[in-house]
């Protein structure tokens, strides 16, 4: 499985200052701490929620120019916003990168889509559309079909897409935890040559030992289809339920990486 | 590289479990380093002699790994990994060990008696064989000893080949004479033992007719017989 490690998000409350204030030791220990702990990729975020747009564009430029120095790991930059995506995936100048992330929204698609394909870069597609999240597969489904039309017509190639089902707290709403389980096995299905990824941690919120769902969670994301996370890589309990999911799922080759891990234990 | 350089270098690849140079290994960053097969190849262009490949590269990681999984360190899929990489150097070495075109010096019927998974050292004795001149019938590994006797009836073979690694499994060997002296097929056929656990005196117990302590062991005696 592919872990993309999610610490370096500015809407945490330890990152902030390190974007603003451009502490650059600091932002170099995080990316490096993730990569350390198994990251294949360094997700980037930079909206701090003060400053305008320029100061974004500003700080991931630096974010990922500081990064890309110092770590040997792809940069998944990360935005809700355009010019923030282009402006960073043009810092990476070269070094391997990912766009986090779309949506079904025609408008932003025609924006987004050709950077992916000017810098030949794989896209995290969100599984919903201008009305927000669907509540059933069919839907979520429709809105990976919108995305994967667009991409097609803007010369990314369907490997390039990693389709996120989404997950919505299933304590407003038991039968979530298996839509977005569903939708990832219609989207493997649907699309075969393109990947899922998954941010997994919303599903528990509301819930006491949230560890514990996101685990159980992770490992039937992974029977279901699920290629990569979007996670806290040096959270023990799930690096050990990507670890024996992908060993489970006969992913894990002479079970090297799992019997590395616990061989001891 | 020099020979004594590569042949090392097989022997950590192999108790690495690293059959090719993406793949990973017991420890970790090997990836992308040239693992067995393509070490095998590199001492097969530099001319050095299989049968040194099989004996010192080969057979001797495999010693390692078997103590490595005595002591606990390897677990079962470290040892398969290993031999893994053991049946893909043999799938390059085995044309360089079979010389062809030699006449037939008669059939014999090859196999792991029921019970019994291991099966790489088997496989290397059938290229052996094969490479001396003998028509082999290799029967794979787990064989019951109906089908064993079967196999030595249906085509009237001269020489019998059984093999055991678990003290558990040797004693089927015994089981299999017992069952061609019953079946009148005990005077046709010679039968040849070997694995790990075997030993001379444990074939004259049993009554077979010879002991092999490896591959090329098993030629010599076969010449011998032959002589
Ligand atoms: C003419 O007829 C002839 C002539 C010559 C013949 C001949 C027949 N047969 C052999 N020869 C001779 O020529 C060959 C070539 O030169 C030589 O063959 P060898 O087979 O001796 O040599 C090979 C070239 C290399 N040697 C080998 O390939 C065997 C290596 C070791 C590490 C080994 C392996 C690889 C495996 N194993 Co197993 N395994 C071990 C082995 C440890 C060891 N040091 O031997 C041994 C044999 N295993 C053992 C055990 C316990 C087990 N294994 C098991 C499983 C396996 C694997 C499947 C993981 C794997 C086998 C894969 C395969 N496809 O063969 C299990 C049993 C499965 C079963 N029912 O058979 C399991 C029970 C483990 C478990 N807990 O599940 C031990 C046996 C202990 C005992 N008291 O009997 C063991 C000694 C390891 C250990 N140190 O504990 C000669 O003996």
């Amino acid at each position: 499985m592919i872990i993309i490690g999610e610490k370096i998000n500015a809407t945490r409350k330890a990152v902030k200052p390190m974007i603003l204030e451009r502490r650059e030791t600091e932002l170099i220990e995080l990316a490096q701490n993730q990569a350390d702990a198994g990251a294949a990729y360094i997700d980037i975020n930079v909206g701090t929620g003060t400053g305008g747009r320029e100061d974004e564009v500003e700080a991931i430029r630096w974010a990922v120019t500081t990064v890309k120095a110092a770590v040997a790991k792809p940069i998944c930059v990360d935005s809700a916003d355009a010019r923030v995506l282009a402006a960073g995936l043009a810092a990476c100048d070269g070094h391997d990168a990912m766009i986090n992330s779309v949506k079904a929204d025609p408008d932003y698609l025609a924006e987004v889509l050709p950077i992916a394909a000017r810098h030949d870069v794989p896209v995290i597609c969100l599984a919903m559309d201008l009305e927000g999240i669907p509540k059933d597969v069919a839907g979520r489904l429709a809105a990976c079909q919108t995305i994967a039309d667009a991409a097609g017509a803007h010369g990314v190639p369907e490997a390039h897409l990693y389709f996120d089902p989404l997950v919505l707290p299933i304590a407003a709403d038991a039968t979530q935890a298996k839509v977005t389980l569903d939708t990832l096995a219609a989207v493997k299905d649907r699309f075969p040559a393109a990947k899922t990824v998954m941010g997994l941690s919303n599903v528990s919120y509301g819930l006491p030992a949230r560890a514990q769902l996101n685990a159980a969670f992770l490992a039937m994301a992974l029977y279901a289809g699920l290629d990569a996370a979007i996670m806290d890589p040096m959270d023990s309990t799930m690096r050990a339920a990507a670890l024996t999911g992908t060993a489970l799922m006969g992913r894990d080759r002479h079970f090297r990486k799992y019997s590395r891990a616990f061989r001891n234990a | 590289m020099n020979q004594t350089e590569l042949i090392e270098k097989i022997n950590f690849n192999i108790i690495q479990g690293r059959m090719t140079a993406e793949d990973e290994g017991f420890d970790e960053g090997l990836e992308g380093q040239p693992a067995v097969t393509e070490l095998i190849e590199q001492a097969v262009e530099a001319g050095i002699d299989a049968k040194i490949i099989v004996l010192d590269g080969l057979t001797g990681a495999m010693e390692t790994v078997g103590a490595k999984f005595d002591k606990g360190e390897y677990l079962i899929p470290d040892m398969l990994a290993s031999a893994e990489c053991v049946g893909a150097a043999m799938d390059i070495l085995a044309p360089l060990l079979a010389d062809a075109g030699v006449e037939s010096k008669g059939k014999f019927v090859l196999a792991t008696v029921a019970g019994d998974l291991h099966d790489i050292g088997k496989n290397i004795v059938a290229i052996m064989l094969k490479g001396a001149g003998f028509e082999v019938l290799d029967l794979g590994n787990d064989v019951t000893t109906g089908r064993i006797v079967e196999a030595v009836k249906a085509n009237n073979a001269q020489f019998l080949g059984l093999s055991a690694l678990l003290t558990t499994t040797m004693r089927e060997m015994g089981v299999v004479i017992k069952a061609l002296e019953e079946s009148g097929l005990r005077d046709q056929v010679r039968v040849l033992i070997g694995g790990a656990p075997t030993s001379e005196a444990f074939a004259a117990e049993i009554g077979a007719d010879a002991h092999c302590r490896d591959a090329f062991h098993a030629i010599d005696l076969l010449r011998q017989m032959a002589a």
